[in-house]
């Protein structure tokens, strides 16, 4: 319990600086949303003067959108997949590094730079490895596991492959960085308990690591879910949303709809889709690893 | 498994048998070089991408189509000084522009968002919470949702495609809120009794705000600075859409306009990408601890 503090005068001067700064959140995400919710309701075009009201035109032809339906189950199953991927791999490496002497923290160093690189640069890395003449392409075939360049980012199946892929590489710097830092906070005593006992390396896996990192997880496991949905820049230089519009995600979809065709209400409405879908995942996803997290 | 019971029988009775200890623990001393090795290993391949950047920036375009993954040998600084000798500047417009973005977003959100929640943590219970969880939602939104709406804003400001429009673009990049969490979860490890000591002597809240909070908040400062500056300055919807191609690039945005000019001449494409990855790598490496620091308090909390 926190007990208020009365000042002897008001504070006008502390709660301008507070209403400043809830009117700018309010300008910049509450009045956006507003905004983008009216619009969506409208034709509104850049080259016409007016723009008209249409009512739920643009939701229900949404319905008849084969090109949304496609990006927004790109989005989904990329979310969903370099999620369990970046998380999975993110434990297993932070078990692997969770040792204290110099080399090893030498090594947690280095695992983090992925997140600290901008996606642009990570985009054009990517792109020269993934190349048709690229390094991937050579190592495999000098190895013999395959005998023609594989197009990584060439057909629609292996572009959103490579996405994936890139992806999961820089989320798992921020997975494992949080896992360490949830196994470092795991008492010794209780290894060596579950050992005296006779516990296996996998039930003290299971039943002392797994539910004792459950807190890191669920923040890192939230955090990634959410940056998969926002994903923007690895895209834009990987694949521009190609080949096929094959790894266009929603959120380059409502850029390409507003900037290139210049359909603002609909791009708005695709805007609001995306906004409801991160809501409830974000809403869900947390609600159900707080349960696991006291169920443990 | 080896490693963990040789350790349990050697602590358990290394006097009794010591013909047996030896050879086990020379056994776990081997089993720990090659844990070791394969930890490396793996680390190696995971951050191959970064060491390829790092060595082909300093490699000519004949040593990086002969063989990419050689350390260069001998090294040559071309790539970096054509890179810098643009003639359009590219790489030192877009660093100041990226710094000066980074800086006036930074000093406008900390003051913003450390006297907010101090404010809020006067506040009712129910209120505060209230208000956070509208914050958090600016944590959760796709920045693509927001954009249209926001240029449109920023167009009645008479603000469209400036760096001043751009920094307060931010405030609702999420970056606002993440200050405001930072600060507000840290504020409620202060104890009442020593804002009150301060109230009593009566100063005005604003002063017991900068003179006594603030230096208390000192950690949270830097990890609020520490993230909100990597994530600003590797920002690039915002300056690609809010301040257009023609008003000026950040380093991101000047990244993808001179790669894409060049994308078959390596050398200069590893030059600019090691110039631009250079600020925040290095920003890291000598800020590690807060870094961390900083992620573990949000990861563990």
């Amino acid at each position: 319990m926190t007990t208020r503090v009365r000042p002897r005068r008001g504070d006008p001067a502390l709660g301008a600086i507070a209403i400043l700064a809830m009117g700018l959140y309010a300008l910049f995400i509450l009045v956006p949303v507003v905004m983008s919710a009216w619009k969506s309701l409208t034709n509104e075009n850049p080259l016409q003067d007016h723009a008209q009201f249409v009512g739920a035109a643009n939701y229900t032809g949404m319905l008849h959108d084969s090109a949304l339906a496609a990006s927004l189950t790109f989005t989904l199953v990329l979310a969903a997949v370099v999620t369990i991927a970046a998380n999975a791999l993110g434990i297993g490496f932070a078990m692997l590094l969770n040792k204290t002497s110099l080399s090893f923290r030498v090594m947690r160093t280095v695992a983090f730079l992925p997140q600290v690189l901008s996606g642009v640069i990570v985009g054009f890395v990517w792109r020269y490895i993934l190349a048709q003449d690229g390094i991937l392409n050579n190592i495999l075939l000098s190895l013999g596991i395959i005998s023609h360049p594989v197009t990584w980012l060439g057909s629609p199946h292996l572009a959103m492959f490579s996405v994936g892929l890139v992806a999961t590489w820089v989320l798992t710097g921020f997975t494992t960085v949080v896992h360490l830092a949830a196994l470092q906070s795991i008492p010794v005593e209780l290894y060596q308990a579950a050992m005296v006992d006779g516990a296996g390396r996998w039930q003290r896996f299971r039943q002392i690591t797994l539910p004792m990192v459950a807190p890191g997880t669920t923040i890192s496991v939230t955090i990634s879910l959410i940056t998969m949905l926002k994903l923007y820049d690895i895209i834009t230089v990987l694949t521009s949303g190609g080949p096929a519009d094959s790894t266009q995600s929603t959120a380059l979809y409502i850029i390409k709809l507003a900037f290139t065709d210049d359909r603002f209400g609909y791009a708005s409405a695709v805007a609001m889709l995306l906004l409801a879908v991160s809501a409830v995942i974000s809403l869900f996803v947390t609600g159900l690893l707080r349960r696991r997290e006291v169920d443990l | 498994m080896i490693a963990s019971t040789s350790q349990r029988l050697t602590t358990s009775n290394p006097v009794a048998e010591p013909p047996v200890v030896a050879p086990r623990a020379n056994r776990r001393v081997w089993a720990s070089k090659g844990y070791l090795i394969v930890a490396g290993l793996l680390t190696l391949a995971f951050v191959s991408p970064i060491y390829l950047t790092i060595v082909n920036a300093f490699k000519s375009q004949d040593q990086i189509v002969k063989n990419p993954v050689a350390p260069p040998a001998p090294p040559t600084l071309h790539n970096l000084t054509d890179a810098l000798s643009r003639p359009d500047r590219i790489i030192q417009i877009g660093l100041t522009n990226s710094a000066v973005t980074v800086i006036a977003s930074v000093l406008l959100i900390i003051p913003l968002g450390a006297a907010f929640s101090f404010w809020l943590s006067r506040r009712p219970a129910r209120f505060r919470r209230m208000v956070l969880a509208c914050f958090s939602a600016g944590l959760m939104i796709p920045p693509a949702v927001l954009l249209l709406p926001t240029i449109r804003i920023l167009t009645i400001l008479h603000l469209d495609h400036t760096y001043i429009g751009l920094v307060l673009s931010n405030i609702g990049g999420g970056y606002l809120s993440f200050a405001v969490f930072v600060y507000s979860g840290f504020l409620r490890s202060i104890p009442a009794e020593i804002i009150e000591a301060a109230t009593v002597d009566g100063a005005g809240t604003l002063r017991i705000w900068w003179t006594i909070i603030m230096p208390l908040l000192r950690p949270a400062t830097a990890t609020v600075t520490i993230f909100l500056s990597l994530w600003i300055w590797n920002d690039f919807m915002n300056p690609q859409f809010i301040l257009g191609p023609l008003h000026g690039q950040t380093i991101t945005t000047g990244l993808y306009l001179s790669v894409g000019q060049y994308s078959t001449n390596y050398a200069q494409l590893f030059g600019v990408m090691f110039l631009a990855a250079v600020i925040p790598v290095v920003g890291y490496l000598t800020l590690q601890k807060q870094f961390i620091a900083g992620l573990t308090s949000g990861a563990t909390k």
